[in-house]
């Protein structure tokens, strides 16, 4: 029979029990909130990164992962929300550059020093750090260097004019686009809706081999200037494929689905795109036989840097700072695990570019390997939206589409950056 | 004489098909193309979005349910687009009640304040209201999505209700109150039934609103069992591509509650004063 | 009579309260912490600083600014124009016995509900400049001087933009009119026909001044959530090409959680409420003076 002193004993007893397991749990269990943006349609984020993150939870039993995802394009908005709120995860993917920057002035995020040469230089060489590294200190590490700039080209419609290779210069490459045109053919399908497009993968590279991989550096320190003649002339470059009618006309209000799409109907024979869409043009074009074929863009006069090729790091994870000990024990220990060689090399396998110095699988595909083989020939330039600060980025964001549309000259784009600096 | 009445009545009834007809054919267009393609592959998605499918693959659909737990977005967006439209109707129909049938000091005042917030756009107090649901500390709970809800739907309930209000004939409650009828009284038993048709319509907005809202769902909720449908929905687009199929599919299985909600609504929408409690 | 009311002033007001206070915790306290904001000059990560109406000061002298205000005009006369007429019309249409009423009313209210993502996919594809349905029918009735870019030639984007808001918007109107619809009796419209006032005679000088508080209503709800307008533009023109279907809505959000300026998006946002409210109060007066 349970009479009330009964019930009274049973519930101290309850509560003596509860608070004495759950303080055994805490001193063992550590809880980590970490927020990424990999949704999982992309192949790395999905067979390398997320399963990776599992395999640590399984393997750490006593450090649990309260894991929000958040897609790509709402990221921002939500960071930037809870951080005006004063609040922050505590492990977090930070994007490169002017992104992270914000974060480590307010001295949101831990630097990395004390663990740093865990990976430097024998598994990630300190350069490769450069897109997050602010005052000689190191505040993430990246997982992938994303180059932002290919060509992909359907070989037999390039035949169809009379060309069996990708054009070597800039010149022939208008010849040919020319050809193209007078065959009804849109030579370029463009997508430039988001406005990074004509940015990342056009101005990027193009830039960086008209201006000298060091050029926004100088520029930023006020070395140089964006009216420099050299930086004009790779945006005369844009105006000028837009000007002559080599992009699809309505390329300001396309998506990059449609662009690839164009491609993939074969109502336009080139489309540039970056690293991230090597996979799916391999696997489109052997399902719909399509001969497609993979090159940068062609040479232009005057290039001070040949051969540059845009590109940066990124799917990095950053570390808040404040954390206590025991958090701070297993952000690091995540970091260890989820940044290994192994992670490195099964990134390789999916047709991602690495930061790591590691030996390439002997099992990934020749069509990759060929890739590799291509950018092996370029050296690594700026992707202008990794560098610039963020007022920057959207002047030349919309500039472009300024630029392509005719209602703003590349001088008076070139102005207005430096205006803005 | 006769015979002209009756072309032009034909003419008209011609005509008013024929307008209804354009405008049912713009409307089903985008509902049919979400379904269709989410019947078919990525890839046959990419190639030609505009064909019909091969065949009614449903694998789209239980790909998407089961790749972001589309079941339990479900319930919490049932249950916190529910609660807020059964909230704001209660409350602001009392509010419009007495705003719209009474005189009072400072009802002018009241109504203006409650107008103004027709104007104020969401996503500039996003910052704010996470900051006060941090403050009193209900981020990452139901409640602190369901607040503003209430809140940034309370103007427009308020708005439509008492313009709806306004236009009923004053007689009805006036000889109530002669019987001695309280004011909440005549609010339940005559105001309320005679604006069945107002309170549809408010029903049918909030609740399209708030099954929809994605902004406040984004920054208050950090935790994935109290994700809504939105929030959901938008992790079938990753940083460099897009899974179409599974999008559309998930799509497609959110808009069958809010199409049931509104059929359930439109009966009332339409069932006048003439089925009301009152007749004239 | 009145003095009943006044004895009860007491239950008026507790009856308003709990949405009053729901409202101002959660709307109206919110907009003011943003207008303290719009005063500041933060970045959001590092301490605010306060910078007076300086942000007010770059926003007026913004060229950007001035024309996504410029753009949010198209929209919110677009719609005055578009959405309430038509949507009236569409109401008084089903109001009728008619055949497949029911479908009707359910289909013409469909738009508000589509997913803006569907939307602006869909309708990019209609304007499609190869391949678009538009220009495909513009040159099968041979009107190929009509073809047009729709999205892409900033010049007319806007324009095109305004006519899927329209088109998305209407039933919104629709049904809140198909309401007020409701509480016309139909003896009223039985004893115009007997008297001979046909057509749209019997709409203008009965129907219409019936239901004129909706009328006012839906007008009101026109301006004000044109000028939030943000979603539809956001997915379908990313407000461009070169700002060309930039509206405030989305100045002010690009600036905030893009450009990180939140006190310069914060400025955006309060120059948005008081735009509203004298646009508002204009068309109220004029309202009250076509009454009289």
């Amino acid at each position: 029979m349970i009479n009330k002193k009964n019930s009274l004993i049973i519930f101290i007893v309850l509560i003596v029990g509860i608070l004495f397991t759950s303080s055994v749990m805490a001193q063992e269990t550590v809880e980590l909130e970490m927020w990424h943006a990999w949704t999982g349609q992309d192949a790395f984020a999905s067979e390398v990164l997320l399963p990776k993150i599992e395999e640590f939870q399984k393997q750490n039993p006593n450090i649990k992962l309260k894991i929000q995802v958040i897609p790509n394009d709402s990221y921002r908005t939500k960071l930037r929300t809870q951080a005006a709120g004063g609040q922050i995860p505590d492990i977090m993917q930070t994007y490169p550059g002017s992104e992270v920057q914000p974060l480590v002035e307010a001295g949101l995020l831990m630097d990395l020093e004390g663990i740093i040469d865990y990976w430097t230089d024998d598994l990630i060489p300190r350069d490769s750090l450069s897109a997050y590294t602010f005052n000689d200190k190191v505040y993430a590490i990246p997982a992938k260097v994303n180059y932002t700039h290919f060509a992909f080209y359907n070989k037999d419609m390039l035949k169809e004019v009379g060309y069996t290779v990708w054009p070597e210069t800039y010149k022939e490459f208008k010849v040919m686009a020319d050809k193209l045109k007078a065959k009804n053919i849109v030579p370029i399908s463009l997508g430039n809706k988001a406005k990074w497009v004509l940015q990342s993968i056009y101005i990027s590279t193009i830039g960086d081999r008209l201006t000298g991989i060091d050029y926004l550096e100088d520029v930023l320190a006020g070395e140089r200037k964006f009216t420099d003649p050299a930086f004009i002339k790779a945006l005369d470059v844009i105006k000028e494929l837009a000007d002559e009618g080599y992009f699809n006309k309505d390329a300001n209000s396309l998506n990059d689905m449609e662009m690839r799409q164009a491609f993939y109907q074969k109502r336009a024979a080139i489309f540039f795109g970056g690293a991230w869409d090597i996979g799916g043009v391999i696997e489109t074009a052997k399902e719909e036989n399509m001969n497609v074929g993979i090159a940068t863009f062609p040479q232009i006069e005057g290039e001070v840097a040949p051969k540059a090729l845009s590109g940066v790091t990124g799917s990095a994870f950053s570390i808040r700072s404040g954390l206590s000990e025991a958090q701070k024990e297993a952000a690091i220990k995540f970091l260890k695990f989820f940044y290994s060689e192994e992670t490195y090399v099964d990134l390789l396998r999916t047709g991602s570019f690495v930061p790591a110095k590691v030996d390439l699988p002997a099992d990934i595909s020749p069509q990759f390997q060929e890739v590799i083989n291509l950018v092996n020939e370029h050296q690594i330039g700026p992707v202008y939206d990794a560098v610039l600060p963020i007022n920057l980025i959207q002047t030349i964001n919309n500039g472009l589409q300024s630029l392509t549309t005719g209602e703003m000259t590349s001088e008076e784009l070139a102005q207005q950056m430096q205006d803005n600096l | 004489m006769n015979n002209k009445i009756k072309k032009i009545d034909k003419f008209k009834k011609i005509a008013t098909y024929a307008i209804l007809i354009f405008f049912a054919l713009i409307n089903i267009y985008p509902i049919f193309w979400m379904v269709m393609n989410s019947f078919k592959t990525e890839n046959q998605i990419s190639i030609n979005s505009f064909s019909l499918p091969e065949s009614f693959m449903l694998s789209n659909y239980t790909k998407a349910w089961n790749a972001v737990s589309l079941g339990r977005s479900f319930m919490n967006s049932f249950i916190v687009a529910g609660i807020s439209v059964l909230i704001t109707v209660a409350i602001g129909s009392l509010a419009a009640y007495f705003i719209s049938r009474f005189e009072f000091p400072g009802k002018k005042l009241i109504y203006s304040f409650f107008i103004f917030g027709l104007l104020v756009p969401i996503h500039g107090t996003l910052v704010p209201i996470f900051i006060l649901m941090r403050n009193i500390g209900l981020v990452n709970t139901r409640v602190s999505l369901i607040l503003p809800y209430v809140a940034f739907n309370l103007p427009l309930t308020i708005f439509i209700l008492s313009s709806f209000m306004k236009s009923l004939p004053k007689a009805v409650e006036e000889a109530a109150i002669v019987d001695g009828a309280g004011y909440l009284r005549i609010f339940w038993s005559i105001i309320l039934p005679m604006s069945r048709p107002a309170l549809a319509t408010v029903g049918i907005l909030n609740f399209v609103y708030n099954w929809n809202e994605f902004s406040f769902a984004l920054v208050l909720i950090n935790d994935n069992k109290l994700m809504t449908l939105p929030l959901s929905l938008s992790l079938f687009s990753g940083q460099f591509s897009t899974d179409y199929g599974m999008q559309m599919a998930g799509l497609s299985m959110a808009l069958v509650p809010i199409i049931a909600i509104y059929l359930l609504m439109e009966d009332q929408l339409v069932k006048g004063m003439s089925a009301g409690a009152v007749k004239g | 009579m009145e003095h009943i009311y006044k004895h009860k002033k007491k239950i008026i007001y507790l009856g308003i309260l709990p949405a009053f206070l729901l409202y101002l915790g959660f709307v109206i306290i919110p907009i003011f912490i943003s207008a303290r904001y719009s005063l500041v000059e933060w970045n959001g990560f590092s301490p605010p600083s306060f910078v007076g109406l300086e942000n007010y000061a770059e926003m007026f002298g913004n060229n950007i600014f001035w024309r996504s205000l410029k753009n949010n005009m198209v929209v919110v006369l677009a719609s005055v124009l578009g959405q309430v007429p038509i949507g009236f019309l569409l109401a008084l249409l089903v109001n009728q016995k008619i055949k497949g009423r029911h479908f009707f009313r359910t289909i013409i209210f469909m738009p508000v509900v589509i997913s803006a993502v569907i939307i602006s996919l869909v309708w990019s594809m209609v304007y499609n400049y190869n391949f678009g349905l538009l220009n495909n029918i513009l040159s099968f009735v041979g009107l190929e001087s009509w073809v047009q870019n729709w999205l892409s030639n900033p010049d007319i984007a806007m324009f095109s933009v305004a006519a899927v808001i329209i088109w998305q918007f209407v039933g919104l109107y629709f049904i809140i009119f198909l309401a007020a619809l409701q509480t016309v009796p139909d003896e009223i419209l039985e004893a115009a026909k007997i008297d001979g006032a046909q057509g749209w005679k019997r709409t203008l000088y009965i129907t219409i001044p019936l239901v004129k508080d909706s009328i006012l209503a839906a007008i009101v709800l026109c301006i004000s959530g044109s000028l939030k307008t943000f979603a539809l533009i956001y997915v379908m023109t990313n407000g461009g090409p070169s700002h060309a279907t930039e509206v405030m809505a989305i100045h002010m959000y690009d600036n905030t959680f893009n450009g990180m300026k939140f006190g310069y998006g914060s400025a955006v946002s309060i120059f948005i409420v008081v735009f509203g409210i004298v646009l508002v109060t204009i068309v109220r007066k004029l309202f009250a003076k076509f009454e009289n």
